[in-house]
């Protein structure tokens, strides 16, 4: 099995190498010299020299080993992302904001997680029947109404008029209260599209003929259901689910814009707004190791559940 | 002794897949229902497309006119109320249609004009093309969405590249598309690897079709189903992609959208004036519904393997 | 024939399944009875509802869109069809057990062969854990898998085809059941194993006296393996006769056909081509009026009455029922004066 391991790792080295070409092209190739806005309105010809003297951008952008490229992939290898606009270290930035993500977005993960393959094992008994139905249209009606929106009305009705939960963050409140209705909403929302598909994964399964072997060997609905279907339908689940998880460190986007919370999420948008690109730059690069090295844990996890997987 | 050969007219009458798939479609009635909203829509956005294009006054285009004071509540004179420049809600959610309509067309286009050609090449051809092209698509596809379209989105604003100037909208739907191929892509190459072996591809190659030919005439028939499910299924996905691109004010900034919209709602909400919001969510609420019924429908309809066997 | 005789018998079944292309009469007015001891084959081309029939005395017919929708199914002196849900789980795997066509999607690949038995085992028997485990590996060797201890912990795609049709039958026969119902058990395997596969079927037969219904299109099964034969034809049957005088002498045109299709060796230069009964299976959405084999029949294409009125499966004396018109002994003599003077003598 380490074989296999230090295989896929190996893989990943491309796609990594890849990211990086990516990232150069949008930002620096694309995006341009940035040292201009970096320099503010009323900069002399000078101060903009010095800047791109700071940051590099006035050497060659491949063809030398002291080109803006080669410096991208060092500084991308070391970490080392530069100062965000503030001229606050990235990295510093980004340390900071991943606890109040993780806040916002463990809880909602383990929270969509056990609702919807519970509602999702119910949705699969009760096949075929009104209330299978009336499932899927609330459902697909979640998913059609934008996140955005979702977001707003439970702002508005919980915090604002109910005044269940404070409606913006600030630092004297407790982790558990600014968290609380963002939580709840993300929950919410996410709810529509994951019910949907754990459904379409246990009536698959459901459809099998070791399922129709199950039944005419004269096991009960729910013996079926939870030994036999549930097992086979872990294989996609778990699939899914660790796939998610990269995504839990780059915080909400759209919740932590709405609520103020100094997360990732955050510091993205101001980033977007800013047009910092160092620091959208960095976040990319994160974001796409860790999903890599989360594939690779998918694949490991997948043939541990699948006893059909073998390792060579 | 040849028997004789039955004429055209005398053959019976095969169904094909596709006939028999919209056959079975036609008769779900809510499917149908929701096409037909969808249809609304598009008509709805054509026809502000083409009123502008020749420069025709109708309510819609004449959003920016101040119909009456700020922030006027739903009134017969204004069914869907009036915003902080006292422009009527209704125009601009009906002129809103005509972008996320636009965007939404536009990126699956480029994602279709994209990825089916790219996943058909690595599917058939295999090889080292295989290898370049999933190289590319794994490395767009290990960051997230969302973030992958922001970056496009971000960088690609008040650019100019060869020469065209790109506006608002535009960068929007070049995000969006650049970003968005590589589900199609990877769906096709799929398929065509699949098919590639299957007997009536080896038959055609012994009596000498060249590859060009199996491709064009036997291996996109063959997928083109595939596509117009993805299109359908997708289309939502963009137009809510473009709502948040408009929302973070990443999109059109000067012409109403309904991303705009929900972000001007923000502040308004608070003053206790709902209708723009209402307005925009109703909006998109109505066409998402009807293309996601519309697409599952379809799908379901068309996909043979869902079908059970008589 | 006394009831104590017959495992199994079905009286009048009626399935339909209603889809949104319209209502499909899988199975009608479908009787047979299956006796004890005895391998009764039902047999028909793909779709004509034999696979059916067998869901539904397991009453294994999935609820919407199909259902039973008229008739009776007699086992061990109870009907079935109004038995309790919990008491027909009781039954199946129990009293009657199934196996099925295609053994690899059948067995449930996550888990252990053995696993799959001893839960068999151990819902219909009080058997302690090691007793199970003990009864599944005892299973494995009766049904001639050699190293049993080993195979137990092993999974159903590490076996052969026709090692997982054994594990089935293992599983099935675990409880030692009146009746077993195998739906083309040998379809899927190379023609060595089918033998093989049949043989241990035929011992555990001797061994258990229990009956077997077995479902097949394979003519060549029936006659080395059952006894009586029932000829299934778009929902109905045809024919029911003893094994040997169906082959020697069949009464309906279809049975006639199917016979004389069968490719045979050593005919010499007489026979050239191989027989087929022209034209297709109808589909169940739209059956033809009057008999349902008529278009294809060679003897009754054009006559009025197979076209309008359909034959009821009728005793055309010891044993033998068959539908149709035209086979010897089935009308009545009200029915031929009455035929002659519609339409003139035949």
């Amino acid at each position: 099995m380490t074989t296999y391991i230090i295989r896929r790792l190996l893989y990943t080295i491309p796609i990594v190498l890849g990211v990086l070409l990516l990232t150069f092209v949008l930002f620096t190739v694309v995006g341009g010299d940035v040292s201009i806005e970096i320099a503010g309105k009323n900069a002399t010809p000078e101060t903009i020299e010095e800047i791109r003297e700071e940051y590099g951008l006035n050497k060659p952008l491949f063809l030398s080993w002291d080109s803006q490229f080669i410096n991208h992939f060092k500084s991308a290898l070391t970490f080392d992302f530069g100062r965000a606009r503030d001229r606050e270290l990235v990295v510093d930035k980004i340390k900071r904001g991943v606890w109040p993500s993780l806040a916002l977005t463990v809880p909602m993960f383990f929270g969509v997680l056990i609702i919807s393959v519970s509602l999702a094992l119910v949705v699969a008994f009760v096949r075929g029947s009104a209330w299978d139905v009336f499932a899927v249209v609330v459902c697909v009606a979640g998913m059609s109404i934008p996140y955005l929106s979702f977001i707003l009305l439970g702002q508005y009705f919980f915090a604002y008029k109910l005044g269940l939960f404070p409606i913006f963050f600030s630092p004297d409140l407790s982790m558990a209260e600014y968290v609380a209705l963002p939580v709840l909403i993300g929950i919410v929302t996410g709810l529509g599209a994951n019910v949907r598909f754990y459904r379409t994964v246990m009536l698959d399964e459901i459809r099998s003929d070791y399922v129709r072997t199950a039944f005419a060997k004269g096991l009960d609905a729910r013996r079926v259901l939870f030994k036999h279907v549930l097992k086979n339908a872990m294989i996609p689940i778990i699939t899914r689910v660790v796939l998610a998880i990269p995504f839990l460190f780059l915080g909400s986007l759209l919740l932590e814009r709405f609520f103020g919370i100094p997360g990732l999420g955050y510091l993205m948008i101001e980033a977007i707004g800013s047009r910092d690109y160092f620091v959208i730059n960095a976040m990319t690069y994160i974001s796409a190791i860790l999903f890599v090295i989360f594939n690779v844990i998918t694949d490991i996890c997948y043939g541990l559940v699948d006893p059909r997987i073998s390792f060579d | 002794m040849i028997k004789r050969r039955l004429t055209n007219s005398e053959q019976p009458k095969g169904r094909s897949l596709w006939q028999d798939g919209l056959k079975r479609l036609g008769r779900r009635k809510l499917a149908m229902v929701c096409f037909a909203v969808i249809v609304l829509y598009f008509l709805l956005a054509g026809f502000i497309y083409f009123a502008e294009l020749i420069d025709w006054q109708v309510g819609p285009i004449r959003w920016q006119e101040e119909v009456g004071g700020a922030y006027e509540g739903p009134s017969s004179q204004n069914k869907f109320g009036t915003d902080i420049f006292g422009q009527s809600v209704l125009r601009k959610t009906l002129y809103g249609a005509k972008i996320s309509i636009t965007v939404a067309l536009c990126a699956s286009f480029i994602s279709i004009v994209i990825g089916v050609p790219l996943g058909t090449i690595a599917g058939y051809y295999r090889g080292v093309v295989d290898e370049i092209i999933v190289w590319v698509y794994s490395t767009l596809s290990s960051i997230p969405y969302i973030l992958l379209i922001l970056a496009f989105a971000v960088v690609l604003r008040d650019k100019t590249l060869f020469g065209f100037k790109l506006t608002g909208i535009t960068s929007v739907y070049l995000a969006i598309g650049l970003t968005s191929w590589v589900g199609l892509c990877r769906l096709i190459r799929g398929e065509v690897i699949k098919h590639k072996e299957r007997e009536y591809v080896l038959a055609a190659k012994s009596y000498g079709c060249s590859g060009a030919r199996i491709i064009f005439r036997h291996l996109l028939p063959n997928v083109f189903h595939l596509i117009i499910i993805d299109f359908s299924l997708r289309f939502v996905a963009f137009i809510h992609a473009e709502v948040i691109l408009s929302f973070l004010g990443l999109g059109e900034a000067t012409r109403p959208s309904w991303g705009v919209m929900i972000n001007d709602a923000r502040i308004e909400l608070s003053r206790g004036v709902w209708w723009q919001m209402v307005a925009a969510t109703a909006a998109i609420f109505f066409i998402s519904l009807a293309l996601n019924i519309f697409g599952d429908a379809l799908r379901d309809a068309i996909d043979p393997r869902l079908r059970k066997a008589a | 024939m006394s009831e104590n005789s017959l495992a199994l018998s079905i009286q009048g079944l009626g399935v339909s399944f209603f889809t949104e292309d319209g209502i499909a009469r899988a199975v009608q007015d479908v009787s047979f009875s299956v006796k004890k001891g005895e391998t009764f084959a039902l047999v028909g081309e793909s779709g004509c509802g034999k696979s059916v029939t067998a869901l539904s005395i397991m009453r294994l017919i999935p609820q919407p869109p199909g259902k039973i929708v008229s008739g009776d199914i007699v086992f061990d002196n109870r009907s079935l069809l109004e038995l309790s849900e919990k008491r027909m789980r009781g039954i199946r795997g129990n009293k009657i057990a199934m196996i099925f066509q295609e053994p690899m999607t059948s067995l449930n690949p996550v888990y252990t062969v053995g696993n799959q038995i001893v839960e068999a085992i151990r819902l219909h028997q009080k058997k302690s854990e090691n007793q199970a485990w003990a009864d599944a590996v005892d299973m494995l060797r009766k049904v001639g898998i050699s190293e049993p201890e080993q195979r137990v912990n092993e999974y159903p795609h590490q076996m052969s085809g026709g090692m997982r049709q054994r594990v089935m039958i293992a599983m099935a026969v675990s409880c030692q059941p009146q009746l077993l119902i195998a739906d083309e058990p040998t379809t899927a395997l190379d023609v060595t194993i089918q033998a093989q596969i049949l043989d241990l079927l035929d011992d555990l037969q001797k061994q258990n006296g229990m009956s077997i219904l077995l479902i097949t299109h394979d003519l060549a099964i029936v006659a080395e393996r059952a006894d009586n034969v029932a000829v299934m034809y778009a929902s109905r049957i045809v024919e029911i006769a003893e094994s040997k005088q169906l082959f020697q002498e069949p009464l309906h045109p279809y049975t006639k056909g199917l016979l004389k299709s069968l490719p045979r060796l050593g005919l010499g230069r007489e026979v050239k081509r191989l027989q087929t009964i022209s034209g297709t299976v109808p589909d169940p959405l739209h059956f033809p009026a009057g008999c349902k084999f008529h278009p294809r029949c060679s003897v009754g294409c054009s006559d009025k009455r197979c076209q309008g009125i359909e034959p009821e499966l009728r005793e055309v004396g010891n044993g033998r029922h068959v539908a149709c018109w035209y086979a010897q002994g089935y009308e009545t003599e009200e029915e031929i004066k009455e035929y002659e003077s519609k339409y003139g003598k035949k």
